[in-house]
């Protein structure tokens, strides 16, 4: 599985299509995100922007791959190993970028809850942060996965079916993105910042069934 | 693991409620053999290659065996972000070979192929043949056991044309199949061992003797060593074998599959002798061998 995942890597790194949601993402932290203010409310910001970015990624992946140079790779590995390639691929690139806003939004922002009232220690804001960030990251590829080829083939359907999803993902109750997010939010309020442990094992069954779907739909709906 | 690719009562339609395009096939593609799959334009072979290089699965009907495949698609893109090697190495370890080894493959097949001196050149440079050239050379990196190609000659050069075909002989003589789409009749005439043609969404078998040309002959004769017997590679692969003299015998082989007849006497167990090889007397890649140094 390394070989397609660096190729679909080097793909990815090298056509710099990449770029636009990245400096999306930037742009929509440098306009929320202030330093001196307090930090799991910033955290929680950070995470819920990166949904519809890590969805964004998995569409970029999907369809960078002109389709005959798809055909080879499946050939090799299989059509559903091969597409499987391009959704961890964007996992990944989407869980490294949520680790550096994580990382970079902890050490810009306050280490005190709402109004300063009570000290949040910055290591502690990491710990309930990043696993908040994973389950966005999680829960945006699979919403990529789940409205782009091969589920969705038409980009009329598939690009408002995304961003429908993406929104979704972030504010509908019972979505752990929207639990981990919520807990960040609520924590900033209270000074008390919570490790989730029930979100990120949702995000990662759900993303799971996700993938799996995508992979079993692809060599019955190609070309 | 199965090498035997089994086609049973396949069928394939694009969507729930498309039209049949193909329907009731039954093919086996056992290793070692060359198939080729002919049929008009639309007619669905196409859309057979890719259920045999397992790209789409059928919409009814089974397929069983997974040997290591590698396909050729009708058109390659250019439009990937890398040089001819680096795209090469990349998929030669997608077909599951180590980097060194992809690079090196990489580099033998573009030389064989006539394209050894755009390794370096972004994809997005290259020309139609030579892009089409790159698509031929990731198909043979890693040996496959089964080679689907779908009209991979149109665009090569007539050297590579013909290397191409040589690579298929040197396939099948090492246990690989391969299976092809061309819609050149004369490609590799006489060679295949099963033709299939493509009509009305089914499948059947070309029995007949084509009345179609068989290919450019090679003409080799040999001598036995005493006891020696025709490896079998070579009287299967053989057009004609006619004893010219005790022990003498003079081999008509296709011109694609030369080097392999050859090699399978050469190497047989006691040797032949090579008395001569007289090359085809239309052989497109020497019009004139007289005139030659």
């Amino acid at each position: 599985m390394t070989a397609p995942l660096r190729y679909q890597a080097d793909l990815l790194l090298r056509s710099q299509r990449w770029l636009p949601p990245v400096i999306l993402y930037a742009a929509f932290l440098g306009v929320g995100v202030q330093s001196g203010q307090p930090v799991l409310g910033s955290l929680g910001y950070t995470a819920a922007g990166l949904l519809p970015v890590a969805a964004w990624l998995v569409r970029i992946c999907v369809t960078a791959e002109p389709p005959a140079a798809r055909a080879c790779v499946a050939a090799a590995r299989g059509p559903a190993r091969a597409h499987l390639a391009c959704l961890l691929t964007a996992l990944l690139v989407a869980v490294l970028l949520g680790l550096v806003a994580t990382v970079v939004v902890t050490l810009i922002s306050d280490p005190m809850s709402d109004g300063h009232r009570v000290p949040v220690p910055r290591l502690r804001a990491a710990a309930a942060g990043l696993p908040a960030a994973l389950v966005c990251a999680l829960l945006g590829t699979a919403v990529g996965a789940l409205t782009s080829r091969p589920v969705l083939r038409s980009r009329g359907r598939a690009v408002p079916a995304l961003l429908l999803g993406a929104l979704l993902a972030v504010v509908s109750a019972g979505s752990p993105a929207q639990a981990a997010v919520s807990a960040l939010v609520t924590g900033s309020r209270t000074g008390r910042a919570p490790v989730p442990l029930l979100p990120p094992a949702g995000a990662v069954l759900l993303t799971a069934a996700a993938f799996a779907a995508a992979g079993r739909l692809v060599a019955r709906r190609s070309p | 693991m199965d090498r035997d690719l089994r086609l049973t009562a396949v069928g394939r339609r694009y969507g729930i409620r498309g039209p049949w395009v193909l329907r009731g096939v039954d093919l086996v593609v056992a290793p070692g053999t060359l198939t080729r799959i002919e049929g008009t334009n639309g007619s669905g072979k196409s859309t057979l290659l890719r259920l045999l290089a397992r790209l789409d699965a059928p919409s009814e009907g089974r397929i069983s065996g997974r040997p290591r495949t590698a396909y050729v698609p009708e058109r390659f893109p250019s439009a990937l972000p890398f040089t001819a090697a680096g795209c090469l190495t990349h998929l030669g370890t997608v077909h599951g070979l180590g980097r060194e080894a992809a690079a090196r493959a990489a580099d033998t097949w573009l030389e064989r192929l006539g394209a050894g001196a755009y390794a370096g050149t972004p994809m997005a440079r290259l020309s139609k043949g030579s892009s089409q050239k790159v698509t031929v050379a990731q198909a043979l990196l890693a040996d496959p056991e089964l080679l689907v190609l779908d009209e991979a000659w149109t665009g090569l050069d007539a050297a590579a044309r013909t290397e191409l075909e040589r690579a298929v002989a040197e396939r099948t003589a090492a246990g690989g199949a391969v299976v092809f789409v061309d819609h050149d009749p004369c490609r590799l005439a006489g060679t295949p061992d099963a033709v299939y043609t493509v009509t009305d969404g089914g499948l059947r078998r070309r029995t007949d003797p084509p009345g179609a040309p068989s290919g450019p002959v090679t003409v080799v004769t040999v001598r036995a060593a005493p006891g020696g017997r025709l490896p079998p590679d070579a009287v299967r692969i053989a057009v004609s074998a006619e004893e010219t003299a005790p022990g003498r015998r003079r081999l008509a082989v296709p011109a694609s599959h030369s080097d392999t007849v050859l090699r399978a006497l050469l190497t047989a167990r006691p040797p032949w002798h090579v008395v001569s090889v007289e090359p085809p007397s239309h052989d497109p890649q020497h019009p004139d061998p007289g005139s030659r140094p």
